[in-house]
Formats: C-alpha cells, structure tokens, sequence
C-alpha cells in the first residue's frame, strides 16, 4: 500500500500524456447536444435584422486560445453570414494578432469591405476603466484605427456607429478572466441597455449563471460550448467552420478521456487513504 | 497640505463620477445637451486611461531595476533574468522598429517579425504552460483531493460531476444523467451561491467607495 502512496508521480504524467496523445490521433468525436445557453447565443445573433452593429471584444490570449479561438472565428463567420457589421475591440494585449489573422482570413470569405463592414479599433489598456471610456464616448476612447490609424470619424461604419454605445446593437466578448464579462455587463450593459453574449474559458462559466439570462442572454461555456456552437453555425454557413468543428469534437473526446482518468486517480486515490487509515 | 490635497482631489473626483452616473445624456431630438459633469467623467475616464498607460512604463522600469540588481548579485536566476531582459528588449525594438519603419526583418509579402515572434514563439510557449496543468491536476487528483470531511466530500463529488458534466462520454455512460446533474449543480446550487456572494461583495465594495468619497478611509494615502 506504501508503494502505491508514494509512487513517482512521473508515471501519472506519462498515461495522462499516453491518453491526450493517442486520442489526438485516433479520437473522433461526435456530435454534442445543444445546450439552452448555447441556443440563446446563436439564437441572440439570429434575431438581429441585416446591417446591425455588433462589438466583439476580444479579451483573451494564448493560453486561453484552445478554449476562445474557435468560439472567436464561429462568431465572426455567424456575423458575416447574417451580414452583420463587426466593430473590434479588444481589453487584453496580447489579442490584437488573433483579430489579424482572423479577420484577414474569414472577411474576405464574404467580401466584408474594411472600414465598411469591419474594423479593428485594437487594444486599449485600463480594464474595466477602458470598457468605461468604451461605454461612454467609443470615439475619445479610440481617436484612431488598430490597422492604419484611420481617423475614427473617417470610417464610414463608426461613422454609422456614432459616439457611444447607442449605436451598437449587441455586444460581445470573448472572455479569459479580468478584464471580461463580468466587467462589460457591469460597465456597459447595465448603464447602457446593451445586450451582452459572452464565451468564456472553463474557469470563468461558473460566474456567468449569476447574470444569465438578464445581463448575459447566453454564452458559450469552454471547450464544450465552442463545440456545440462551431456545430450550428456550420449547419448555418454550409461548412464554413468544418475544420474547427471537426478539430473541436475530437478535443472532446481527448478531454473526456482526460477527465475521466482524472476521476480515476481521485476514486484510486481516496481508496489506499482510506485503507491506509483503516490499517493504521 | 500633503494629506489634504489628495484627499480633497479623491472626493470631488467620486463625487463627480458619481454625479455623472444620475444626470442626463445628450438627447437631439428633445433638445436636451449634455450635463457638465458627464463631461468630466468623460475626462477623468480619459486621465485614468493615461495613468494605466504610464504605469506600463513604470512596471517596465521596475522589472528592468530589480532584474538588472539580481543579474550583478549572480543569484540562481541571473541567467532566467538576462533572457527575459534580451526577450522584453528585443521584441520591443522589434515592434518599435517595424511600425516606425526603422527596419524591417520581413521579405516581400511575409508577414512582419513582430507577428513572427508572436505566432511561433510566443502562442506555443503560453499554450505549453497552460496545457501543464493537464500533468498537475492529475497528480494533485491522487495525491491531495482527500475525502478527509463531509465538506471535501462534497467537493469531490461536485467535481468530479462537472467533470463528467462537461464532456460527451460523462453522458454516455450515466444515461443522460451527467449533464442534468451538472445543471443542477450549476444553476441553483452554484447560481444560488454566486448571487449572494455578489451581492455581498458588491455591498462591501459601496461601503468602502463611500468611505473613501467621504474622506473617512484612507488606507490608499498609507495611512
């Protein structure tokens, strides 16, 4: 029993990397349920009429890019499907790129013209005193553009947008910690009656059952989430999102394997505790 | 006057902000301008943003003080300390580079170093330490999570439910029943206990906003 207590914790790391790699390469995941905030999310999208102004805010980084990305690139092919118009923001440094290399690649997918059907206003640093000064005047907050430094009332889509938040019908954030979701509804939802959607990392999704579904009409909830959504928007767009929807399912099944070996290890573990204590 | 000023400043600025939230906006259409102090809030919205960038910088400038202190001493992390140095440095004159145009490290048509070093260096490396968790909790798992209580139950079990809540195969093998308890658990247990916990913080969070408005606390004059 000793040895099974103390043994190298080296082997636990071995098959947890033995499951998350051989899953990654034979895995196949398959279709999830569609959760109820899931459904809001999309259904919030939907709804709104052709030409809306949505503001998706990117506030998150690499680390959190396994769970926001592909939520982050269904998103923006959902609101070019519908012929949204997207305004960016983003309240974390390090997201600005993600919007380059996603932007770049989708927007021309659905020939969305820059500055007309799109633009990126970039990072803006202060947290939720940022969200504030977004909030209250977009235009003092952002003078200038993220891609060229295009005077803000030069933009034929912020000229549409205005000063403030009158002017954007839903906003929505892609949310790793703080700055995120919980700051946007409390600086800019609630004072300004805009609706908020949000998808969140694992960690974050507990917070959100607090405001959903008044101050959040619906959110993507992690891995899982992002799932369900790539599922229904690549119904919706005719497999615009194929790749990520089928990189995502099987991530599902490398988590499962994950978690359950994880389980595994607390049912194992609490067993020699018990018959340990029981010995002693 | 060291201690009055500050203060005096701290109070009119809540006061202002304060105001601001219960006073018009513009509104063309009734012919009703803009209240004055939605104007200074817009202000003082606009100073903190400077203040958040300034404090960049001085965050820079510290790291570089207490690094260069410990690189000289030759301590275990002097070498930890010259590379993070040479890695802030770089990027930075990198980054200043491309956009002023000083040089470039691109070739036609690629795309620029700055996004280069971000794509393949900087993305692998935060995913790397991120996906380190995976190996943690899974030996924490055998190692710490101990059914020692009635309260550690109840954690183990909740846990181990939203883990196998949150994934297909917890479905498949409870019959559906995973992702019934795991909403359970979510929406009136834990939207139960977040509400209230709000609620509380946000109650502690007005009470010492007024103390601070009013002049009574103090504490962030280091007093």
């Amino acid at each position: 029993m000793a040895s099974l207590r103390d043994f190298d914790r080296r082997w636990i790391f071995l098959i947890m990397a033995v499951i998350v790699v051989g899953l990654n390469v034979t895995g196949g995941g398959g279709r999830l349920p569609v959760s109820e905030y899931v459904h809001n999310y999309y259904d919030t999208i939907e709804a709104l009429p052709e030409g809306s102004i949505v503001m998706l805010s990117a506030d998150f980084d690499p680390a959190s890019a396994a769970e926001l990305l592909p939520a982050y690139t269904a998103t923006i092919h959902h609101l070019f499907t519908k012929k949204l118009n997207i305004v960016n923001v983003a309240t974390w440094p390090a997201a600005p790129p993600y919007t380059v290399s996603e932007f770049g690649r989708i927007a021309p997918q659905y020939g969305a013209e820059y500055g007309e059907s799109w633009v990126a206003l970039g990072f803006l640093p202060g947290d939720d005193v940022a969200m504030g000064n977004i909030g209250q005047s977009l235009a003092s907050a952002y003078p200038k553009d993220d891609v060229d430094e295009t005077p803000y009332g030069d933009l034929p889509l912020l000229e549409r947008v205005g000063d403030n938040m009158d002017g954007i019908d839903l906003l929505i954030t892609m949310s790793a910690g703080y700055p995120g979701i919980l700051e946007w509804i409390a600086q800019v939802g609630g004072r300004y009656e805009v609706p908020i959607l949000a998808a969140t990392t694992a960690v974050q999704t507990p917070d959100l059952f607090a405001f959903y579904p008044s101050q959040c009409a619906g959110f993507l909830g992690a891995a899982t989430g992002a799932t369900q959504y790539l599922q229904l928007v690549d119904e919706a767009t005719g497999g615009a999102v194929e790749k990520e929807r089928l990189v995502n399912q099987k991530r599902m099944a490398v988590q499962s394997g994950a978690h359950l070996f994880i389980i595994l290890l607390i049912i194992v573990g609490n067993l020699i505790y018990f018959i340990g204590r029981r010995g002693a | 006057m060291k201690r009055e000023i500050p203060i005096l400043l701290t109070v009119l600025s809540g006061l202002l902000v304060t105001l601001a939230f219960f006073t018009r906006g513009e509104n063309v259409a009734a012919g009703i301008e803009t209240h004055w102090s939605k104007a200074v809030n817009a202000e003082l919205l606009q100073w903190a943003l400077i203040f958040f960038s300034v404090a960049f910088i001085l965050g820079i400038a510290n790291l570089v003080r207490i690094s260069l202190k410990q690189i000289q001493g030759g301590g275990a992390d002097a070498f930890y300390k010259t590379v993070m140095l040479i890695a802030l440095f770089g990027y930075l004159g990198v980054g200043l580079g491309e956009y002023h145009g000083w040089w470039s490290f691109a070739g036609e048509g690629e795309q620029p170093m700055k996004l280069w070093i971000y794509d393949k260096l900087f993305i692998p490396l935060q995913a790397t330490m991120f996906s380190l968790l995976a190996f943690y909790i899974a030996s924490a798992a055998f190692r710490a999570f101990r059914a020692r209580s009635l309260e550690s139950t109840l954690l183990l079990v909740a846990g181990a439910i939203v883990m196998l809540g949150q994934v297909p195969v917890g479905d498949q093998i409870t019959d559906g029943y995973a992702s019934r308890w795991l909403a359970f658990l979510m929406v009136y247990v834990n939207g139960a206990g977040q509400k209230a916990i709000i609620i509380g913080a946000t109650l502690g969070v007005l009470a010492t906003g007024l103390r601070i408005v009013l002049g009574i606390e103090r504490s962030y004059l280091s007093e």
